[in-house]
């Protein structure tokens, strides 16, 4: 069973659409790296999700029951935007109130638990509208931990955080994904910080999903690639266009290949079949963001 | 592994808002300016316009007649019903400076601690836990009509103050204090058909305070004047049964009337 599994999901306001027949599959247990350009619907889909926005159509389903399911919601963590405290209350007295609503029995417990995961068991006595921005988002996060959620949902959870914090929201995510048999998703533009964690991947943009893998499939499928320089670089080209889904020329003119195949198939095609020389050639890798860069692109 | 989940009954959901509402509810300063304005005002209002009883008329020259005559005018006025002339409801300043008032006050609860709930990010908090919005209605419904009803509470208790301290008469005329005690709680079981309203126009509006206060105290005008009819000072069982079974079906219908915009509208 899924932990999320979004069909033909849409969403207008207004004359607007801001999703477009959005599909999602989030496999349970998985660190969902969820990725766009803003404005592309992923805080809308997460909004949904959540039951904080109404879809204009589609269907959304978390571990096989409809999102509305109150039993279901009970058990989802949320960081959308800034998470929702009193200003004027503490940060202990605003997580004991959330620990209230989830009707957590050993509440104070609980509070103290999830604040030293964040790091801000020293901080519990401040009033939340004198906390950093990095507490903040400490505090949300903690607050998304509360009562051992099965799925958490995050927005941007690493803005505002210094190379500390990203190390121990790293840690905190891989761990409760471990120990709780949790599902995260995971909205974030910082996508070095992404890479390091997920496991899966879902691309949206338009307000639709353009692509959605594993992190191996993204390794394997997508982030390798062929890049070469031959004597007739227009006919070589050519060639490969012809034998390969992607391939294109980068800044330096090397012809790039992304697909997960070896060097020297490649040296032996253009050869045997086209009397083609390859002068340079070499296999490489490209990062998240470049990949996600160049899917970009295309689209435009 | 597939995940599973507890039931959340309703009796826990419940317990568990109504908790939080009231913890919130009397942890916010407003409650307590608002109860200390519901026990000043009757004293300042009976104190004041007894001060102003009796002096000359600048334009006239006549002794201009005080305001109150009687203490109980601050609660209510007396129903026409009763044949008593001198003490009967009319439109007049004492009908309209009274108890009465109150009901405006509640407004401004009702319509600060929900916006509240919306302008924090609280209630987005609470809805991402908890799909059923019946829970939030219920709960605040009850919470604000405890809180009004504390309000009116004050306001009886500083108008006995003000009463005495001005040195109005306490005589009842055309009632007595069984109809005192009935008028007294038909007006608190009227603040749940008010809390109801208010409520609705405070998830219409949600964390748009202005807008909230602006349509409560708009249609609370409106609703102003048949509040002597039905709690006058010589009211009875009947008043108080008709009040009680008007505050909950307004709670109940009003009520699924606001659980259906928060079912219907996005939250954020």
């Amino acid at each position: 069973m899924n932990a999320i599994e979004i069909r033909d999901l849409k969403k207008n306001f207004g004359q607007k659409q801001a999703l477009n027949g959005l599909n999602m599959t989030v496999p349970q247990g998985a660190i969902y790296g969820f990725i766009g350009e803003n404005g592309s619907g992923k805080s809308t889909t997460e909004k949904i999700i959540c039951g904080l926005i109404l879809p204009s159509g589609g269907e959304v389903k978390l571990f096989g029951k409809d999102y509305k399911d109150a039993d279901v919601r009970a058990k989802v963590g949320v960081l959308i935007e800034a998470p929702g405290c009193f200003p004027n209350y503490s940060v202990w007295n605003n997580m004991m109130l959330q620990a209230a609503n989830l009707g957590i029995e050993n509440a104070e417990e609980e509070v103290r638990k999830v604040l030293k995961v964040v790091h801000m068991e020293g901080s519990a006595s401040n009033k939340f509208k004198n906390c950093s921005l990095g507490m903040k988002q400490r505090i949300g996060i903690a607050f998304a931990l509360l009562g051992n959620p099965t799925l958490l949902i995050l927005d941007e959870p690493i803005n505002g955080l210094d190379a500390d914090g990203m190390r121990i929201m790293r840690e905190v995510l891989t761990d409760v994904t471990k120990s709780y048999n949790c599902t995260v998703v995971i909205s974030s533009h910082i996508l070095g910080e992404l890479e390091k964690i997920a496991t899966h991947y879902g691309i949206v943009r338009g307000g639709k999903m353009i692509a959605e893998m594993t992190a191996e499939e993204l390794n394997a499928n997508c982030r390798t690639y062929v890049a070469l320089k031959a004597k007739d670089m227009t006919t070589a080209m050519a060639a490969l266009e012809r034998k390969y889904s992607r391939v294109e020329t980068d800044e330096e003119d090397y012809i790039r290949i992304y697909a997960a195949v070896k060097a020297e198939e490649v040296v032996d095609y253009l050869y045997n079949e086209h009397r083609i020389a390859v002068t340079e050639i070499k296999t490489s890798k490209i990062g998240l963001e470049e990949y996600y860069i160049d899917l970009m692109r295309e689209g435009r | 592994m597939d995940a599973t989940f507890e039931k959340f009954t309703f009796a826990k959901r419940l317990k568990t808002m109504l908790k939080v509402d009231f913890k919130r509810m009397f942890t916010m300063p407003l409650i307590y300016v608002l109860l200390g304005v519901s026990l000043a005002m009757p004293i300042l209002m009976l104190v004041m316009t007894g001060m102003m009883g009796g002096e000359p008329d600048p334009t006239t020259g006549a002794e201009a007649a005080a305001m109150f005559t009687n203490v109980w005018q601050s609660i209510s006025s007396v129903s026409e019903a009763s044949g008593s002339a001198d003490a009967a409801m009319s439109m007049d300043l004492t009908t309209m400076c009274n108890m009465n008032l109150m009901y405006f006050m509640i407004a401004v609860l009702v319509c600060v601690f929900t916006a509240e709930d919306f302008r924090s990010g609280y209630a987005k908090n609470l809805f991402t836990v908890r799909s059923k919005k019946v829970d939030y209605v219920f709960s605040k419904t009850l919470v604000c009509f405890v809180g009004g009803a504390i309000m009116m509470l004050m306001f009886f208790i500083g108008a006995m103050i003000g009463g005495g301290i001005a040195g109005l008469p306490f005589t009842m005329e055309g009632f007595n204090a069984g109809g005192i005690v009935a008028c007294l709680f038909s007006k608190i079981f009227l603040v749940a058909v008010f809390v109801s309203i208010f409520l609705a126009f405070a998830v219409v509006a949600k964390q748009r305070t202005w807008l909230s206060i602006l349509l409560a105290i708009g249609v609370g005008a409106f609703m102003f004047m048949m509040i002597p009819m039905m709690t006058p000072l010589n009211a009875t069982f009947i008043h108080v049964i008709m009040t009680l079974a008007g505050g909950a079906i307004f709670a109940v219908g009003i009520g699924a009337v606001s659980n259906l915009i928060l079912n219907k509208t996005s939250l954020v």
